[in-house]
């Protein structure tokens, strides 16, 4: 009996143990994903920022700029394109929207972003986009990897449509949540003018025509949770001119927008929520289940060694013989 | 002999687990109707 326990006991051992390294090295990176059909949206503000006035044409302070941005995962496209692509694809359909104090369209800029479901590495398919400009992204954007290193990663700018690296400056805690502090400096670059010009009537092609150009410099800061690699909290000093051209007159230059960007305090407070719980998902598949398995499986192992080895010990008495009973004499 | 067996169907289960589990996989989802916004909206 004791022998058939431990033997029962040292295959339980073996399947919890072999399911520890299972579980964290090949289930984990196919089964931790970003959702498909991921819908998310986030609000960010600049106060006391400065914006320019397109009917003077001249800068002034404003009590605030809201950037409305949102986030949509496009299952039909994903589908699309894991087909050729082979892997498990997210795409992002994004839309950042810039509201000035008076509730006017400032900007828009939206983008299609495509990456590996997993280890978030950009995918290059049809589509891949900011402001319909088709753009060949490296690095990450919006999200870092699952189990985020203390390292610098590459990350898209999609005002320049170039990646530059983002920077690992150390460790902290953020709202009682253990972070990676990552910033870039992008500096003064000319970039593109939107598609969609906040003033009915002027295209960046006929503001191109007078000579005048834009110009954007920023430095971004994220605060990341590395277990699930999303950002719990980011801020931007973000600052745009326009220079030369006919349409500034006798100036050189006009800021377009300057502003210290940060997140809006119920969606700092939403945010941790989410990624808190979200930590406790992943810490499962690569910690506490593991371990557990772990511990479970050694335990079960030594329970069956020592069954196994009372079964064996010399000093018990031997099983009862069945003897046939002697048939009684006359 | 026996024992290796035992621990043999141990690590068959547990392989055979994994594999269905990860087989299975997560499911897609659809779109999501929500609109991109242009709005502010009142809280998350």
């Amino acid at each position: 009996m004791r022998r058939k326990a431990s033997l029962i006991l040292l295959a339980f051992a073996v399947f919890f143990t072999a399911l520890s390294p299972l579980l964290r090295w090949y289930a984990f990176p196919r089964l931790a994903k970003i959702p498909a059909g991921q819908y998310q949206d986030m609000v960010l503000e600049a106060k006391d920022a400065t914006l320019l006035d397109y009917d003077t044409m001249k800068a002034r302070k404003v009590p605030k700029v809201t950037i409305v941005q949102t986030l949509r995962g496009n299952v039909e496209a994903s589908e699309k394109i894991e087909r050729t692509a082979g892997r498990d694809v997210v795409v992002w359909d994004s839309l950042s929207y810039v509201q000035g104090p008076d509730g006017k369209m400032v900007s828009k800029l939206p983008e299609r972003y495509i990456f590996d479901a997993h280890s978030q590495e950009p995918v290059h398919a049809t589509g891949e986009s900011v402001d319909g400009d088709p753009v060949t992204r490296q690095g990450i954007e919006f999200k870092w990897p699952f189990q985020t290193e203390k390292r610098d990663y590459e990350y898209f700018d999609a005002q320049t449509r170039t990646s530059a690296p983002i920077h690992y400056k150390g460790t902290r805690t953020f709202r009682g949540v253990k972070v990676y502090y990552f910033e870039q400096t992008i500096p003064w670059t000319k970039v593109k003018f939107p598609k969609i010009m906040p003033v009915e009537g002027i295209t960046p092609e006929s503001v191109a025509k007078t000579g005048t150009t834009r110009w954007y410099t920023t430095v971004r800061k994220f605060w990341v949770e590395p277990v699930t690699g999303a950002p719990v909290y980011a801020e931007e000093i973000h600052k745009e001119e326009l220079r030369g051209g006919t349409l500034l007159g006798d100036r050189d230059k006009v800021t377009a927008f300057a502003g210290h960007v940060k997140m809006r305090e119920d969606y700092i407070e939403y945010t941790v929520d989410l990624v808190e719980s979200n930590r406790t998902l992943v810490l499962l598949m690569t910690s506490y289940l593991p371990w557990g398995f772990l511990a479970l499986g050694a335990g079960l192992l030594s329970l069956s060694l020592c069954l196994e080895a009372r079964s064996r010990r010399p000093g018990d008495p031997e099983p009862a013989q069945i003897t046939e009973p002697e048939p009684v004499g006359a | 002999m026996r024992a290796l067996i035992a621990a043999t169907a141990g690590l068959a289960v547990a392989l055979a687990l994994v594999l269905t589990i990860t087989a299975m996989g997560s499911p897609a989802g659809s779109t999501s109707p929500k609109p991109m916004l242009t709005t502010v909206p009142a809280h998350p």
